[in-house]
């Protein structure tokens, strides 16, 4: 994965005045109001906020599955108006193709460029093997562990080497130990790669652990109520989440979604229903909540 | 990318962590079954396991002979004791009788030209009804323009029995080959199509997103994603339609047949030879059973990621 480290001056997110509705049973929902935020080059940023937020619409637009109403979203100055391998997308559902192999699956995005059979197999195998995943190449998503199958996504994702990786809570389904295990991944992963991530999620300490800034939103209508630097050293470690540093920001932003947590619960309560809350909000989230 | 050294932290594949509603879970295939028929952990005396028994192929040969001896038994006593309890069995062929008129025909050329003509009409038929009953239904399930467009028409088509083809298609074609062919045709096509359509709806947006953000162009997501996520429906299709296709043929040659199994069967009754039209029959669930197992072994060769757990079987 040279390539990402001879251009380090890509991978650039804008998103400016970005305004984004749907029609939902009739009705105008509004879902992000006049978001902007950036994403340098090279940088890991997450978005984070209460359930229902617009956070996902807003990865959704960058990734370019959402037409945005109006505002300007750019990657490197280039308008964003479709899906591309520019951007890799790893998603909160495991999204594997199920009928194709672990490192069938990694190809996908090579043979789609086009690139021949045998040289994309030698590259599918590399990053497998990288990942630590050579030994179930030949083994089916239905086979795996949701923490491998997560895995498996992000490789595939960085399969083609995209200047930008979008991830949307994408250990959200898996288990605390576990996630924590993805976390040091990932924070490793991107201290080689130093590509652009946008990540998505409603755990605060992810979020700290893993960002060098961190985006929260408000309750929808989804717009940006902080933006937070975390000032921790890199290459991070997970001891550093025992600092009080550490505590002292989980503690402020805690305060902020708390705030828009409470909105977010008050206006699903008035509008009757709550049921997307226990979908969305893990233990931990509940527990943020409360 | 140095994840090798992180390797060891990560959990192994049977940790099974909580899975969200949408996702599969996870199970190793049913590997005792394969490995002689006990599972390691149970150790030198195994207790008995109806479950294992059963896995072993010898259990399941066993109850299926006892299963079929069974329907033999009770014909032969029905038959030899001329059982008439409203339901008559005076008339009705012994096994015996038909054993021996299964050993005439095998000398007989021409009860096998009917076999083959038979399965020449429904291989016409049933692979007319998959090529274009997969391809609209890809077509349908994936673009709006063509479901507004096909679905209403199929709708009205639909319901009429194949059988009830039979006049129509007499007129309609030019032999009497061909009619009862695209009568064949008309019981697997809507099966094929429904399933079909089925199928493609039934995709998860997920791996739509997936493939598009790879680079997967509209010709590559129906090759790659469309096409094989619909694989199972369409699968289900082909077994319901190659039913089908079978009962529209038999009736379809007992109407307006010369030859074939279904004409064969007919003409015995009308020719007095009892022992023929069980042999007929016979013939016609051999056949039946023959062709959705061609189908099975099919689905298997061409989806090797199913069965990969046990579903809900016990």
């Amino acid at each position: 994965m040279s390539t990402q480290t001879t251009r380090p001056q890509a991978g650039h997110i804008e998103v400016r005045d970005l305004n984004i509705s749907f029609k939902a049973r009739g009705a105008t929902v509004q879902a992000v109001k006049a978001v902007s935020l950036d994403v340098q080059a090279g940088e890991f940023v997450s978005l984070i906020g209460p359930s229902g937020c617009g956070k996902s619409t807003l990865m959704n637009a960058v990734a370019g599955f959402t037409q945005a109403n109006s505002g300007v979203l750019t990657l490197d100055g280039k308008r964003i108006d479709g899906p591309g391998s520019d951007r890799g997308v790893v998603f909160q559902q495991y999204s594997l193709f199920p009928w194709m192999t672990v490192r069938k699956n990694v190809e996908f995005g090579l043979k789609m460029a086009n690139m021949a059979p045998s040289q994309r197999e030698t590259q599918a195998r590399t990053l497998l093997g990288l990942a630590g995943l050579l030994a179930f190449e030949n083994h089916y998503p239905a086979q795996l562990s949701g923490g491998m199958k997560q895995r498996v996504g992000i490789v595939r994702a960085l399969a083609t080497s995209p200047q930008v990786l979008l991830m949307d809570e994408p250990f959200g389904a898996l288990d605390s130990q576990t996630r924590s295990v993805m976390q040091e991944i990932l924070t490793n992963m991107w201290q080689r790669l130093r590509l652009s991530v946008l990540f998505i999620t409603h755990d605060i300490e992810e979020a700290i652990f893993l960002s060098d800034r961190i985006y929260v939103m408000t309750a929808r209508p989804g717009r940006i109520k902080a933006e937070i630097r975390v000032p921790l050293p890199r290459p991070r470690t997970p001891d550093m989440m025992d600092t009080p540093e550490f505590a002292g920001l989980v503690r402020s932003i805690k305060k902020l979604i708390r705030e828009e947590s409470l909105a977010a619960m008050g206006g699903e309560l008035r509008d009757g229903g709550c049921g997307g809350l226990s979908m969305e909000i893990g233990p931990e989230g509940v527990a943020h909540v409360l | 990318m140095a994840l090798t050294d992180r390797q060891s932290i990560t959990p192994p594949p049977t940790g099974a962590p909580p899975h969200p509603v949408h996702a599969r879970p996870v199970r190793q295939p049913r590997l005792e079954a394969i490995e002689g028929g006990a599972p390691a952990h149970v150790g030198r005396e195994t207790p008995f396991s109806l479950k294992l028994w059963l896995e072993s192929g010898i259990g399941g040969a066993v109850l299926g002979s006892v299963s079929i001896a069974a329907v033999l038994l009770a014909w032969y006593l029905a038959t030899r004791y001329r059982l008439d309890f409203y339901v008559r069995f005076g008339n009705i062929p012994t096994p015996l009788d038909v054993w021996r008129s299964i050993l005439e025909v095998n000398h007989s050329s021409k009860f096998m030209v009917n076999i083959g003509i038979s399965l020449r009409r429904v291989l016409l038929g049933f692979s007319g009804a998959a090529i274009v009953g997969i391809a609209l239904g890809i077509m349908v399930g994936r673009y709006r323009i063509f479901r507004s467009l096909a679905m209403p028409a199929m709708e009205l088509f639909r319901p009429i029995p194949a059988i009830a083809w039979v006049p129509m298609a007499i007129m309609l074609w030019p032999s009497n080959e061909v009619s009862i062919a695209f009568i064949t045709f008309i019981g697997a096509f809507f099966p094929i199509l429904i399933n079909t359509v089925q199928g493609v709806e039934d995709i998860d947006e997920v791996l739509l997103r997936a493939a598009h953000s790879l680079g997967a162009k509209e010709k590559d997501v129906i090759l790659h994603v469309v096409i094989p996520g619909a694989l199972q429906h369409i699968f289900t299709g082909l077994a319901v339609g190659m039913g089908v296709a079978w009962v529209s043929l038999i009736a379809a040659e007992m109407i307006s047949g010369q030859f074939g199994i279904g004409y064969f069967t007919w003409e015995a009754y009308s020719l007095i030879s009892y022992p023929d039209i069980a042999l007929g029959m016979i013939t016609i669930g051999v056949l039946g059973l023959l062709c959705s197992k061609a189908i099975h072994i099919c689905s298997k060769l061409a989806m090797p990621w199913t069965g990969l757990a046990a579903g809900a079987r016990k």
